[in-house]
């Protein structure tokens, strides 16, 4: 995903480093998976991410693996006219790069309360790292347009206590799904109880979700990583 | 780049720990003012000649020091969200209270009250002394109404460094207004 930078304006300690493209394989036709070598003084907790550096211009992608892992796996949206996923779309391995991080603070909190994740396209990355790196338990809410965009479905299903992929588009579909938008979700089926939410993905979906947790779910609190 | 997401647009807003709270409340009051100070901060480097590379640097560290101060208030007592938090340097006023006793060394005695202004920026150095005092006294109350000991304690040091800071801006408002050959105005009664 591409993010935009957190609205807390908070300090952030991060490094340098470079990197090079081991492989790339289409996770849809709207989006792909880079895997890149992780640099051995790279650490990060789950849920950051990395500023990608390519030629002159640089993006914010949250990172989709565990910090166990021996790589770094990037879930990138297609954008036809976009800075730099045009390009990494078509970089071969071997491909070098620099990136900074990790950065943000979009990161599992344990808790008491029952943890929601709220994801759109892309977004499901950050809580694909949170998954494999042992959290579960969460609900877990994929808004895409049709099935075939619903990234990572195994691996977080297996961690959720509750999976719902809400499919928006009117595309036919062979697995279980909310029809509709993730706030559809929020607003008919998710009991009204003080939540931790965790917002990934669009701006929209961001800002209306917020609003109704402001609405029915008093008490709860509200993370969220916005991007464009 | 967009840079909004409109979750505010209904007078609420999210601490850094999570909490959807009303744009009025008291933490949101401190860390406005807070980034008011910074702001100003950065009116009075821009203000500076750009020659006085040393005063770029010392403003620029005192720019990132209230970033870290800011973290503290967005994020409510004993938050789980404060694990990610850098705790607060003593040394960071320590710092400020060098730089105060290095430039007062150089500095005529004060012999009356001053009147705030000057060259550009050093009245910009006293917009900033006097923000500095409004966000402090927003610090002061916040802390009373903290119980948790280790919030406590960086509220405190947070407390230590914006007085030191005020009593920094005078003095460097002072220092700037000398080093461009522009005499104190004195208080006349």
């Amino acid at each position: 995903m591409e993010a935009v930078r957190p609205e807390a304006s908070a300090p952030e300690r991060y490094g340098a480093f470079s990197t090079r493209i081991i492989a790339r394989r289409d996770l849809s036709a709207n989006a792909f998976e880079l895997t890149l070598v992780k640099p051995p003084a790279f650490t990060f907790y789950p849920g950051q991410r990395v500023r990608l550096r390519h030629g002159q211009n640089e993006r914010d992608y949250s990172i989709a693996s565990s910090p166990s892992e021996e790589t770094i796996r990037l879930c990138i949206r297609k954008v036809a006219r976009g800075l730099l996923s045009p390009q990494l779309a078509g970089a071969p391995a071997g491909t070098t790069m620099t990136f900074s991080g990790p950065h943000g603070y979009f990161t599992f909190k344990a808790s008491p309360r029952p943890a929601v994740f709220v994801a759109t396209g892309t977004g499901i990355a950050p809580f694909v790292a949170m998954a494999a790196s042992g959290v579960y338990g969460f609900t877990l809410l994929h808004g895409v347009e049709q099935a075939e965009d619903l990234f990572y479905r195994d691996l977080v299903q297996s961690r959720a206590a509750a999976y719902v992929a809400c499919l928006s588009g009117s595309s036919p579909a062979s697995v279980a799904h909310h029809a509709g938008r993730v706030t559809g979700y929020i607003e008919n089926h998710l009991p009204r109880r003080a939540c931790d939410f965790y917002l990934c993905g669009r701006q929209d979906m961001i800002r209306d979700v917020t609003l109704l947790i402001d609405e029915g779910f008093r008490g709860s609190l509200v993370y969220a990583e916005a991007f464009y | 780049m967009k840079i909004y997401t409109g979750s505010g647009d209904r007078g609420k807003t999210s601490l850094f720990s999570g909490e959807r709270v009303p744009k009025d409340n008291e933490r949101i009051e401190a860390y406005g003012d807070l980034d008011e100070l910074n702001s100003v901060i950065g009116a009075l480097i821009a203000a500076l000649p750009r020659d006085w590379q040393d005063l770029h640097q010392e403003l620029q560290k005192i720019q990132s020091d209230l970033f870290r101060i800011g973290a503290w208030l967005a994020t409510t007592p004993a938050a789980p969200a404060a694990a990610a938090l850098q705790p607060l340097d003593p040394d960071d006023a320590a710092a400020l209270e060098r730089c105060i006793d290095r430039l007062d060394a150089a500095l005529p005695p004060l012999t009356g009250f001053i009147l705030p202004g000057g060259c550009p920026p050093a009245a910009w150095a006293h917009v900033a002394r006097t923000v500095c005092r409004r966000t402090e006294r927003r610090v002061v109350r916040l802390c009373a109404d903290t119980a948790d000991a280790e919030s406590t304690a960086q509220l405190d040091r947070a407390i230590v460094y914006l007085n030191r800071l005020s009593d920094c801006f005078f003095v460097l408002a002072r220092h700037i207004n000398r080093r461009q050959g522009i005499e104190d105005a004195l208080w006349k009664r």
